[in-house]
């Protein structure tokens, strides 16, 4: 009686989750292993890959200046946008999280609303803005502030833009999240003890907020390391990062080993913020 | 005073976040051949040579059609998977969750090339399946956390008392489980349906010059022309959104539906 039930519960786990597992054996895990092949055969410039073993694309991203100069600039592009996000998402998230009721729904449906609009659209809009003949030049020197076009597109300011209008939403969230939950009779007492404004947002907002800063700053590492289409259409082709080479690699240029290979470092760096994140904030 | 600088430091945040698209909004009327703001004169010839334009019609129908097949096939697959995992426990339950949850981590690019090499070396030659399969992957795991959190406010009481009253598991599921978590399931929808048709990044990479989903054709679009006619396309898109966005807000409260508060 009892291991017919086992069973039947058995049965009954199997119907539920055996389409999701085979789906996600099928199309993610095996993939992913092949590219992990992939970056240890050999490049053939005639056809696409030689399967034998090598180190060579490794020790090639490892050792060539470009390569390095490339995991570097993308590194420093990440750590660039989440500090610019974070300057820029701080004093959103206090504005969001003191407002009263009605104007924290407004303001929380701005803040939101960049996510539910197209990326592309997105990242189109700061190509209308930032170019050469662009909406801002129009106006600076239409206001006579600079006498000729600023170079403000197609290169890494570009980018970073576009990046932190993209990447503002996902740290204000974070912020706001632990901001509310900041109980406001720690301010009353603060300030019945003498402490100023600046010294309450100093010694108890900002440590307070810590956990929120830690996770949406790593929100948004990863999301820029990784992120493509706004890097490739803002960069104008000359901004290249991790995620813009592998690109090249996979379409023009058809070097797969190396582009596997690039795919593997990005993943890595991926792994090890998605690890730290689990270490610093435990969900339960 | 500082209370003053913070208070106007986030309305230019604000100003910042909004700018751009109210730039698109307004250039997208404009009569001169560049997006100018404010736009110069008034016209709706953009939005008329877009709907001249049988590559972005055809583009547009695909990306609907694309997002309906997808929602279908990944709601099938993760709400099955969600029940499955909340009716039973066994070991390794936290773990295999995760695990269906990667997609969200795993950046979007590097599962785009890893199906790209995974149907060229299997010799896979079926454009839309294979943007079905990259545009599934990358949802389920919003159909999990979505759904998962309804059934986690669910009182496991109400199912108890459909078994003690006679009726069976699939019954249960059929008309006490699935329609008391139906808001969720909506929501989900919703959310699986926006994410694959405003999906570019895995689009990119798995589609073809006759199957092109309309975030990736006007990608490619702009990369030789940025006229204000994208900037009518883009409006509308923004008109889209806020249509979603007010669904959302009607049936979830938007603070609850994007997991705020």
């Amino acid at each position: 009686m009892s291991t017919a039930v086992i069973s039947r519960r058995g049965m009954e786990l199997l119907l539920y989750l055996a389409p999701v597992t085979l789906f996600y054996v099928v199309f993610l895990i095996l993939p992913y292993l092949m590219v992990l092949r992939l970056s240890f055969f050999q490049f053939s410039p005639m056809h696409l890959y030689i399967p034998e073993f090598t180190w060579a694309n490794y020790a090639a991203v490892l050792t060539d200046r470009f390569y390095l100069g490339l995991l570097a600039r993308t590194i420093g592009l990440g750590l660039l946008v989440t500090l610019v996000s974070l300057m820029l998402g701080y004093p959103l998230a206090l504005k969001i999280s003191r407002a009263g009721p009605a104007m924290k729904s407004v303001l929380l449906a701005i803040t939101l609303s960049p996510l539910l609009i197209n990326l592309v659209v997105r990242t189109y809009a700061w190509l209308v803005l930032l170019g050469d003949t662009g909406v801002v030049n129009h106006w600076l020197q239409a206001l006579g502030v600079t006498a000729g076009p600023l170079p403000l597109g197609g290169n890494m300011f570009s980018v970073i833009v576009g990046l932190v209008h993209i990447c503002l939403p996902l740290m204000a969230l974070s912020l706001v999240g632990v901001l509310e939950r900041i109980d406001p009779a720690l301010f009353d007492a603060a300030e019945s003890l003498g402490a100023s404004r600046g010294r309450v947002l100093r010694r108890i907002v900002l440590p307070l907020s810590m956990p929120g800063i830690g996770a949406g700053s790593l929100l948004v590492f990863s999301f820029t390391i990784s992120a493509f289409v706004t890097p490739a259409l803002l960069g104008g082709n000359r901004v290249t990062t991790i995620s813009t080479l592998i690109y090249e690699k996979f379409t023009f240029s058809s070097n797969w080993p190396v582009g596997a290979t690039l795919v593997v470092f990005l993943l890595v760096i991926n792994i090890a913020v998605v690890i730290l994140h689990g270490r610093l904030f435990r969900e339960d | 005073m500082l209370d003053k600088a913070i208070d106007l430091a986030g309305w230019l945040v604000v100003l910042f976040i909004l700018g751009p698209l109210v730039i698109i909004v307004g250039g997208s009327f404009t009569e001169t051949p560049y997006v100018a703001f404010p736009p110069t004169g008034f016209t709706l010839r953009w939005y008329a040579q877009l709907m001249h334009r049988r590559d972005f019609l055809n583009s547009f129908v695909f990306s609907l059609a694309l997002a309906a097949l997808c929602s279908l096939v990944a709601m099938l697959l993760g709400v099955a998977a969600v029940i499955g995992l909340h009716r039973h426990g066994f070991t390794g339950r936290q773990v295999f969750r995760a695990f269906l949850m990667s997609p969200l981590v795993l950046p979007t690019i590097v599962t785009g090339v890893a199906l790209l090499q995974f149907y060229y070396l299997i010799d896979m030659d079926a454009p839309v399946t294979g943007l079905l399969v990259g545009h599934v992957l990358i949802t389920i795991p919003y159909v999990l956390r979505t759904v998962g959190a309804g059934l986690v406010g669910l009182d496991p009481a109400i199912e108890e008392a459909a078994n003690s009253l006679g009726a069976g598991g699939l019954r249960t599921l059929l008309r006490v489980t699935l329609p008391a978590i139906a808001p969720s399931i909506m929501a989900a929808v919703i959310f699986v349906f926006i994410t694959s048709f405003d999906q570019a990044t895995v689009s990119i990479f798995l589609s073809g010059p006759d199957m092109m989903p309309l975030p990736v054709r006007i990608y490619s679009y702009i990369d030789f022309a940025v006229d204000p006619m994208v900037a009518a396309v883009s409006t509308l898109l923004i008109l889209f959104a806020f249509g979603i966005i007010a669904l959302l807000q009607k049936l979830l409260g938007l603070e609850r539906a994007m997991g705020v508060g």
